[in-house]
């Protein structure tokens, strides 16, 4: 029930988020700057936990928020994280985000697949990851590249539940469950 | 069975009512009791002072020489007016008085006292011995029976009791006897239950022993296999931390463009592979 509430509650959010996108007329731009913002929040857990801390108080959460995105991303961005942030919901900030990108993707006919890679992936190598994705499942796909240097090397794509691991961390476990 | 000799000449013989073996005076072994004997003395002594004292001689009567000279002269004074008539008198009669004087020196006889004496003393013997045998003896003889059969009472209850005590005893000895019998049981009951007590604690320790035993073991076969277990694990982390410092310290830039690029052209051809296939 709560995981029920809590979906819900990130559809309306990422709705709400893409709609203002849409009304500021740089979506593109926005969903951009929001996969960067969530791409940090990944790489930062005291970023993230102070963001959903709410023993902070909520002018020093949409300060630091400020500080993070002022100059450095659009308004509309900017805005739409002080949103989420302003109404306590730091914590679902990712999920909120991953799902505006998803629903954005999905107005255009496309799926989102989540790259992860210890390097940033060059445009070269996201455009032709999205054909080989197209040509060996037959989906149109957006890539959402993802620097995780837990993956070690290679790639790991993550296209709604399914999951293409190439990465190095996961043939280094399997050596481990090998050994052990 | 010794003959019953009754008191006082009642004759021998078994006397009615008395009881076979007891004789009244005379012990169970047939002599007679002493103190019977000094009753029997003591009696015949009553009798025979009571009669020597009915039979007193004279001079023990209170008479004396002088009483009687003085009594015969003064007869003769009296009857002859004085002593000098006394003295003229002729020679016959002062031969006749002093016949009666010399009367009066000779000693009463010791033995033999005066018939009147000896009359009175046998009317008074024969009159106590009859008041004796007519109250005296039936009174002592009711008394000797009394006694005779107190005695016979006390000797029955002696019987009575030492029957009583021959039962009791018997009882006794039958009661320790089944006591002996009933702790001889109990002791070889408690033999045999301390025995299977002893048996079923042997049992008991060695199921214990061998329970012990086994789970020891087993701890010692699971405790090895965690052992191992822990021991591979951790092998296995170091060899794989090992071998991800060495893969992280091997990926440069250019190795990392190229696994991207093999990760790339792995689902470019999986999807031609399975378009072909």
């Amino acid at each position: 029930m709560a995981d029920l509430a809590a979906s819900d509650r990130i559809s309306g959010y990422a709705d709400a988020l893409l709609a203002v996108a849409r009304a500021e007329g740089s979506q593109a731009e926005v969903e951009d700057e929001l996969a960067r913002f969530a791409d940090a929040l990944r790489s930062s857990d005291e970023l993230q936990s102070t963001l959903a801390d709410p023993a902070i108080d909520v002018e020093r959460r949409l300060r630091i928020t400020e500080d993070l995105l002022g100059g450095r991303a659009l308004p509309a961005t900017a805005a739409l994280v002080s949103l989420v942030v302003g109404a306590g919901r730091g914590g679902e900030l990712v999920d909120i985000v991953d799902a505006t990108i998803d629903r954005a993707a999905a107005g255009r006919n496309r799926r989102v697949a989540r790259v992860r890679s210890a390097v940033e992936i060059t445009a070269d190598q996201r455009a032709r990851l999205a054909e080989a994705i197209k040509a060996s499942s037959g989906l149109d796909v957006e890539i959402q590249a993802i620097v995780d240097p837990s993956v070690v090397g290679g790639v790991v794509t993550e296209i709604g539940d399914d999951v293409i691991d190439g990465s190095v961390r996961s043939r280094l476990q399997q050596m481990r469950a090998g050994l052990s | 069975m010794e003959p019953t000799m009754a008191p006082f000449g009642a004759g021998p013989g078994v006397r009615p009512g008395v009881r076979s073996g007891v004789i009244s005076g005379v012990r169970p072994g047939g002599r007679p009791r002493p103190r019977a004997v000094l009753r029997l003395c003591a009696a015949l002594g009553l009798l025979a002072a009571v009669a020597v004292a009915g039979a007193a001689p004279a001079w023990a009567a209170g008479e004396t020489i002088g009483g009687c000279v003085l009594e015969t002269v003064a007869d003769a004074k009296k009857e002859h007016g004085s002593l000098d008539a006394v003295k003229a008198l002729p020679a016959d009669e002062l031969s006749a008085l002093e016949t009666d004087l010399e009367g009066c020196l000779e000693s009463p006889n010791p033995i033999l006292p005066a018939l009147d004496e000896i009359i009175w003393g046998g009317l008074a013997f024969v009159i106590l011995f009859a008041f004796m045998w007519w109250k005296g003896f039936p009174a002592v003889k009711r008394a000797m029976d009394a006694r005779s059969e107190k005695i016979r009472a006390d000797l029955d209850a002696a019987d009575t009791a030492k029957a009583d005590a021959m039962r009791t005893k018997s009882e006794y000895e039958a009661q320790l006897a089944d006591a002996k019998t009933a702790a001889s049981a109990i002791i070889d009951e408690a033999r045999a239950q301390a025995d299977q007590l002893r048996q079923d604690l042997q049992a008991r320790a060695e199921a214990d022993i061998a329970e012990q035993r086994a789970r020891a073991a087993a701890d010692i076969e699971s405790s090895r296999r965690q052992a191992v277990d822990d021991l591979r694990t951790e092998v296995a982390a170091i060899a794989v931390g090992a071998a991800e410092r060495v893969v992280g310290a091997s990926l440069d830039a250019d190795v990392h463009r190229s696994l991207i690029d093999g990760y790339i052209d792995e689902v470019a051809g999986a999807g031609s592979n399975g378009n072909g296939g």
